[in-house]
């Protein structure tokens, strides 16, 4: 049943695409929401343990221009709800939190602009912001781990990931993609404690979908 | 003839208002001998006999009895507005529900039948119309129920009478009620002739009535009328009935019960007079407003020497405790009603009606003081003229006079007399107290001519000890009579009779857990085999209050028969008994079933009588096995709870009192006899006349205290049980507690569950000895003396400290006693010679403030029951900050800085931020201005700043500073309000430093932007 839906979704996209032939704007606006999973970053030293973020949604807007070839490029924002957190033989903490990503990327697409159905893969980079919005308190849990703070970092991020976008009308159109957004870890929200150490880069992969304004 | 009758009732008015100027006079100068009364009183020219309200009229109906007629007095300006001449001794009145009717029953039982002149008078109050029912008997009480009829009580039958229609039924015959005839004797009052009372309850659905021979109440929704025969001794008096809002209450005479009948608590000591004395139960608040005369208080008529004065007590309700007592301007005199509101009373009284504004109460001018206990610990080396601060304050506010006095001399207070709010300094001289080796109970008696209430006076407890007497005194305000261990819990309790209420207190920390309200003067705990429960008995109430030991809280009282006080209670294997007082000529031994709650009375002790002394005690065998029954005229009983009965009975002597005790091994002691398994004494505990005050069993070993007066020092003895052999006495802290006449027996020990100390219920409540109290004690040893904030030896004046050694005390103890006390337990601190305050001591450690006085090299010296310790030098600084450090989450330890956002440690998760406003607690800033002494807190308002004002840097960048003093409240510690600056550098370990006079200190904190 499932198929056969998503088979005539298929048809019915593609339809309307061919139906309506030179339709091709050059700028695009939409928006994009999707889950965000982070891979947890080990914790050295005198404690070990893991920390990094759970996994959570995001939301955004994309703001894309296509050029006549198989070039394009598009800004985006997007803002994630993914709490912070820690664990060590077996225990485990979070704290609330949120990001908020800022980037332009650059997309190379396997053919021109005024086909209905454009594969296309996408790098780039910008910045995201880490937040710890939880409550805080004198006493943490596995504050010997690390420590979820109430505070905001902003780290430089490189963006990469492909997709696919399809028309849906004459003015519409429709992607699905999957992201990895890559920081150096927030070491001043989620914060090693003193004796420990946490390095290296956080991936945030997000599989996304959207829905476009041609223009 | 017209002009005669208008002769006579003008001569009748002129009379009248003589009476009451006399009257007005009298009280005039009455107010000035007894100082404030509270109250209005309006006198009616007569002696009034009952009371109505009809608020919608805002009139208060007065039956006036002799005066034949009823006064109509204006609920707003308390003069009596009209006269509603009536059929003659009108003894009682009930507004119908409506409002419409009045309905007025005559006591008109007149020797000479021709003129007998009982009757009911019926008033339509829309019309003014009135109809006069003759009666053949005389008219005890009226009441209206919800259903709009009146109750009607007569001596011979109650009778139903609608007042509408004049019909009456009769509900039924009394038989047996002997009716006083008139003329009476006198002097006299209504309710001494009359001597019946009926009220209903303010919603109307339940009537309840006193006569001499019975009690009655009446459900008005189910017309079933239930009569209780009664006994009393003394009478029952006052002849007043006061129930509460939804009748599951009444006060009749001076007994509180229950919509069954039960006595659930009563005054003690009453007089019985039926016409003096009042009550009035307002149930929504819980407070039952009274005068009930006392028999032991003096005499009633108000002009002869010693003469009760009238005071109105404010009780609790469900346990008659005594919140508050207010003088009168006389006697009440029978019924109280209040209005709808129950801000105000109405009462009968000498004069006619006392109006008393009890919703006004808590603005009406009173005093009092906030302290109970004041407690001086003198000790062998500390002789200084010590002094404490108590207040004496008006607890509604406002400006009251007050003037102190005491009898005891050596016993001072400056000021003695003022104006509330003040603060009175209260001191005693050692060398007036340097012969007392015990302690010494004194009273500070406080009066006021402008506060309405009399205030409870202040005990003062003056205690002073050689260093050879042993044990902690921890005080305990109040009269304590019981005290009992746990057997599973480490925890022991504490009987408060004066409060009513069973104190519970931490078998370590000594410190009050909870506090398990009672019944009306509780005389004795016991715990239930299974150790769930605890039972209490009580002198004035007829249960025994129960309680889940587990979660505290209070279960269905055990209920007694009728006339049964239970004031002792043991519990066996087999059966729980109680010893009762019985209101009547024999008192006995009842058996209490925990399923159904009730208790019966033993129809016999085995082959013996069950007929006891009132003053009887029992106690139970640790093991369950036997019950033996003590008492004050000399006879010994003894349950087998295998056999199931009372297989001994011996006469021990003429009397017996003290200590009682019973061990698993069959032995038993009564006062300093040791009994055999037959009750035979085997051994004299001690030849001479000082009795045991207290005996315990812990195995194969005794334990007996005694002392020969209440400001001795008293004495422990371990008794070897097998040889019978008393060891040493040892000398206690202050004497046993001593138990009085009408409770002979005594039980002051209690062996905690963990076996490391005794508990000792003592002169000023109760004092802790370590087990092995005789046991050799090494000379303490200090070896260390460092800051008690961080363990730094950085010390200085005023600072707080830990002595670190070996053998500093028997036992370990802390105090919350202000100021802190230079003795803690058996240990004595000196510093250059200066007694120290201490708040904590232990073999190991030991906590103090350094006094102010000393700054520089100092020689600390302590003294304990084991000798003197060596001398430790030691450097004191004028100023030496220390920050307090704080465990966190168990392992982690910080500095205990706040950040006033959240009231919360300063901690890596929950870091300071720029800007932002932290509080530093530590000690060692030194001395202050204006200057305190050691061992007192720290005023709140102004607090006291330190002289020498220290500077703080976080980061590098100097905060500024909003105070650095003594912390409001604490003993030693001090406090600095400070800011972080907003360029404060950021990160996990930024340095705070704290630098003062040169000397400094430095912590980390995390900083966040």
């Amino acid at each position: 049943m499932k198929k056969l839906w998503m088979r005539a979704l298929q048809l019915g996209s593609i339809s309307a695409a061919l139906a309506l032939p030179g339709a091709a704007q050059q700028y695009e606006f939409g928006i994009l929401g999707g889950g965000a999973f982070h891979f947890d970053r080990p914790v050295t030293g005198a404690v070990k343990g893991n920390a990094g973020l759970q996994p959570g949604w995001t939301a955004g807007g994309v703001l894309a221009h296509n050029s006549a070839g198989r070039w394009g490029g598009e800004a985006r924002y997007q803002f994630q709800r993914t709490g912070l957190r820690a664990s060590s033989e077996g225990q485990s903490i979070s704290f609330s939190g949120q990001s908020h990503l800022a980037h332009y990327d650059v997309l190379l697409y396997s053919n021109s602009r005024e086909d209905a159905v454009r594969p296309f893969v996408a790098f780039g980079g910008g910045l995201k912001g880490y937040q710890g919005t939880g409550t805080e308190r004198a006493f943490q849990q596995l504050s010997n781990v690390a420590i979820l703070s109430r505070v905001q970092q902003w780290q430089p991020m490189l963006s990469f990931g492909g997709g696919v976008k399809w028309r849906v009308g004459n003015r519409l159109m429709m992607r699905a993609e999957i992201r990895d957004f890559v920081t150096p870890f927030p070491k001043d929200v989620i914060v090693p404690s003193p004796g420990n150490k946490i390095g290296g880069w956080l991936h945030d992969i997000t599989p996304l979908f959207g829905v476009s304004y041609l223009f | 003839m017209e002009r005669m009758q208008k002769y006579l009732t003008r001569c009748g008015n002129r009379a009248r208002q003589i009476t009451r100027r006399v009257m007005v006079l009298g009280l005039a100068c009455s107010a000035l001998a007894s100082a404030a009364p509270f109250g209005k009183v309006v006198a009616i020219g007569g002696q009034a006999a009952d009371l109505a309200i009809d608020e919608g009229r805002n009139v208060l109906y007065i039956a006036n009895f002799t005066a034949n007629r009823i006064e109509e007095m204006s609920l707003a300006t308390g003069a009596i507005r009209t006269s509603i001449n009536v059929s003659s001794q009108p003894s009682s009145l009930a507004l119908s529900p409506d409002n419409r009717y009045l309905v007025i029953g005559h006591y008109g039982n007149f020797q000479s039948a021709a003129t007998a002149n009982n009757a009911l008078t019926v008033i339509d109050l829309g019309s003014r119309a009135r109809q006069t029912f003759a009666m053949g008997s005389p008219v005890l009480g009226v009441a209206f129920g919800i259903d709009g009829r009146a109750l009607i009580v007569t001596t011979t039958d109650f009778q139903l009478f609608d007042p509408a229609t004049g019909a009456t039924q009769v509900l039924e015959t009394i038989t047996g009620l002997q009716a006083k005839t008139l003329p009476a004797a006198n002097p006299n009052a209504p309710p001494s002739i009359v001597a019946a009372t009926v009220a209903a309850s303010g919603d109307g659905r339940s009537v309840y009535g006193l006569s001499d021979s019975f009690r009655f109440y009446y459900d008005v929704e189910r017309r079933a009328l239930r009569v209780l025969g009664y006994t009393s001794s003394p009478t029952m008096g006052p002849r007043a009935v006061s129930v509460s809002r939804d009748g599951s209450q009444f006060v009749a005479g001076w007994v509180l019960s229950n919509r069954d009948g039960v006595n659930v608590a009563q005054f003690g000591d009453p007089n019985g007079a039926l016409d003096v004395g009042s009550h009035a139960l307002d149930s929504s608040r819980g407070v039952l407003y009274s005068q009930i005369p006392t028999g032991t208080g003096g005499s009633l008529v108000s002009g002869v020497s010693g003469a009760q004065a009238p005071i109105l007590q404010v009780l609790d309700s469900d346990n008659l405790r005594v919140r508050d007592r207010l003088q009168l301007a006389e006697h009440l005199a029978g019924k109280s009603v209040f209005n709808q509101d129950a801000t105000v009373i109405y009462a009968i009284s000498a004069s006619g009606v006392t109006i008393l504004p009890v919703g006004n109460l808590e603005q009406a001018p009173r005093v009092a003081s906030t302290e109970q206990d004041v407690i001086f610990r003198g000790n062998f080396c500390d002789r200084r003229v010590s002094g404490q601060d108590i207040a004496i304050v008006n607890p509604g506010g406002g400006a009251v006079d007050f003037s102190l006095s005491s009898v005891t001399p050596g016993l001072r207070f400056s000021p003695s007399s003022g104006v509330t709010p003040a603060t009175v300094r209260v001191s005693i001289d050692p060398a007036a107290f340097q012969n007392l080796k015990g302690t010494l109970t004194a009273q500070i008696e406080i009066k006021s001519e402008a506060a309405v209430n009399l205030a409870s006076p202040i005990r003062v407890l003056i205690n002073n000890r050689e260093p050879d007497q042993r044990g902690s005194i921890i005080n305990v305000a109040g009269k304590i009579v019981d005290i009992i261990a746990d057997p599973e819990r480490d925890r022991f309790y504490v009987l408060r009779q004066d409060t009513n209420e069973v104190l519970v207190f931490d078998g370590s920390t000594y410190s009050l857990q909870a506090r398990l309200r009672t019944s009306n003067t509780p005389t004795q705990m016991a715990i239930t085999f299974d150790r769930r429960y605890m039972l209490v008995g009580h002198d004035n109430a007829q249960i025994a209050t129960m309680y889940d030991l587990e979660t505290l809280e209070q279960l269905a009282p055990i209920r007694f028969p009728g006339g049964h006080y239970p004031r002792s209670i043991a519990v066996s294997g087999r059966s729980i008994l109680a010893a009762t007082r019985v209101a009547g000529p024999i008192h006995t031994i009842d058996k209490v079933d925990l399923v159904s709650r009730t208790a019966t009375q033993l129809p016999s002790l085995g082959v013996y009588e069950n007929n006891i002394d009132k003053s009887t005690i029992l106690v139970a065998t640790p093991n369950g096995n036997r019950i033996m029954a003590v008492q004050a005229t000399g006879g010994l009983l003894l349950y087998d709870s295998t056999a199931d009965t009372f297989t001994v009975s011996r006469k021990e002597s003429d009397k017996l009192a003290g200590a009682v005790a019973a061990s698993s091994f069959d032995q038993f002691v009564v006062g300093n006899k040791l009994l055999n398994a037959s009750l035979v004494p085997i051994r004299t505990l001690d030849t001479s006349k000082v009795q045991s005050a207290g005996f315990m069993f812990v195995d194969q070993v005794g334990f007996r205290t005694s002392a020969g007066e209440s400001t001795a020092a008293g004495v422990i003895q371990r008794v070897d049980l097998p040889v019978g052999q008393v060891s040493r006495a040892t000398r206690m802290a202050e004497a046993p507690y001593l138990g009085d006449t009408e409770f002979p027996f005594t039980r002051t020990l209690a062996p905690l569950y963990s076996r490391n100390v005794i508990v000792n219920l003592t002169t000023s409540g109760f004092t802790v000895l370590p087990w092995a109290y005789d046991a050799a004690v090494a000379a303490p040893q200090i070896q260390r003396v460092v800051s008690a904030a961080d363990g730094t030896e950085n010390v200085a004046t005023g600072g707080l400290v830990s002595l670190l050694g070996r053998e500093m005390s028997p036992v370990n103890l802390a105090t919350r006693e202000l100021p802190l006390p230079t003795a803690l337990g058996d240990s004595c601190l000196t510093i250059n010679g200066v007694p120290t305050p201490m708040m904590f001591v232990s073999p190991g450690q030991l906590n103090a403030q350094i006094p102010y006085s000393i700054d520089g090299n100092a020689t600390i010296v302590l003294r304990t029951p084991g000798g003197v310790s060596d001398n430790y030098n030691v450097q004191i600084r004028t100023t030496a900050p220390t920050v307090f450090r704080n465990a966190v989450g168990g392992t982690q330890t910080v500095a205990t800085i706040v950040r006033t956002k959240n009231s919360e440690l300063v901690t890596l998760s929950n870091p300071v931020r720029r800007g932002e406003s932290l509080v530093v607690y530590l000690t060692g800033m030194g001395r202050t201005f204006p200057a305190i002494e050691a061992g007192i807190p720290g005023p709140n308002d102004p607090p006291l700043r330190a002289q020498i004002q220290p500077k703080v840097f976080i980061g590098g960048k100097e905060m500024g500073i909003r105070f650095a003093g003594l912390s409001p409240g604490q003993v030693g510690v001090y406090q600095i309000d400070a800011q972080v600056p907003g360029d404060t550098p950021v990160g996990l370990e930024i340095p705070l430093v704290i630098t003062q006079d040169g000397g400094s200190t430095t912590v980390n904190l995390r900083v966040v932007d």
